[in-house]
């Protein structure tokens, strides 16, 4: 499977209505990966969203910072994003994702943490092997 | 506690640096693997790079368009793709450094091609 399978597929719940479409993966840090060295990343959970401009930038996330215009665009359209862990998930096929319970059962997607759009090169390195 | 990060707007687009310093693409997908088979929580387990495979993200008619286009301009039988396993990651930031070399990935030899095809049109000679 590929990232660019799940972005953008349509996740319908179990009475058959549209959450919304697939945004972006959270992925959380897991180590070892397999046969390697250091932490590996495994997926927790999709974000799932009906406005996508806001989500590629991360507006839809709560913690991103940014130029104050956008943040104040994407602020003023609200966070309507879902957060699906992936247990929920019943089915996948021809990029659509099925899952158990519905819509409002889905939580807000929780913040990483700040995310600067605009992280220098030298600071921006947030995770080194050893 | 675990870090978390979200794929696409942290790793997806992100330029790789080989280990030479010299730069090897961009994260054009990446594999998950579905450690049992069995929708359970999937690893990432490469980076994939290279033409095909960014034109293969546009899921449209335009994007299997500029799929066919990208394996015209790459030999017969040559990689499309690189895919980078992920214990060849050493870094993730602002951009992501390999272990590896720009030069042992396999869509370099087709960057390469394009690049001397460039390198033919009047002027190219000027670029920084």
């Amino acid at each position: 499977m590929r990232l660019s399978e799940l972005l953008g597929a349509e996740v319908v719940d179990e009475h058959g209505h549209t959450v919304g479409k697939v945004h972006d993966l959270r992925l959380v840090e897991e180590g070892p990966l397999l046969g390697g060295v250091g932490p590996g990343l495994r997926v927790e959970g999709l974000l799932v969203g009906r406005r996508a401009l806001g989500a590629r930038f991360g507006f839809d996330r709560g913690a991103v910072r940014g130029p104050w215009l956008l943040e104040a665009v994407f602020g003023s359209l609200g966070h309507e994003g879902r957060y699906l862990p992936w247990g929920r998930i019943r089915s996948i096929q021809a990029r659509q994702i099925r899952i158990t319970g519905t819509a409002g059962d889905l939580p807000s997607p929780e913040p990483l943490g700040e995310v600067p759009l605009h992280r220098k090169p030298a600071e921006g390195s947030w995770w080194i092997r050893k | 506690m675990a870090r978390r990060l979200d794929a696409a707007l942290e790793l997806l687009d992100r330029q790789l640096i080989g280990n030479g310093g010299t730069l090897a693409g961009k994260v054009d997908d990446l594999e998950l693997t579905d450690p049992g088979g069995n929708l359970e929580p999937p690893r990432v387990t490469a980076i994939l790079t290279g033409p095909a495979v960014l034109a293969g993200r546009l899921h449209t008619p335009v994007g299997r368009w500029l799929a066919r286009v990208a394996a015209r301009l790459l030999a017969p039988g040559q990689d499309q793709l690189s895919r980078v396993p992920f214990d060849q990651v050493e870094a993730v930031g602002a951009s992501i450094r390999l272990r590896v070399a720009a030069g042992q990935l396999d869509a370099g030899a087709g960057e390469a091609r394009v690049g001397r095809l460039v390198g033919r049109i009047p002027g190219a000679g000027d670029a920084a």
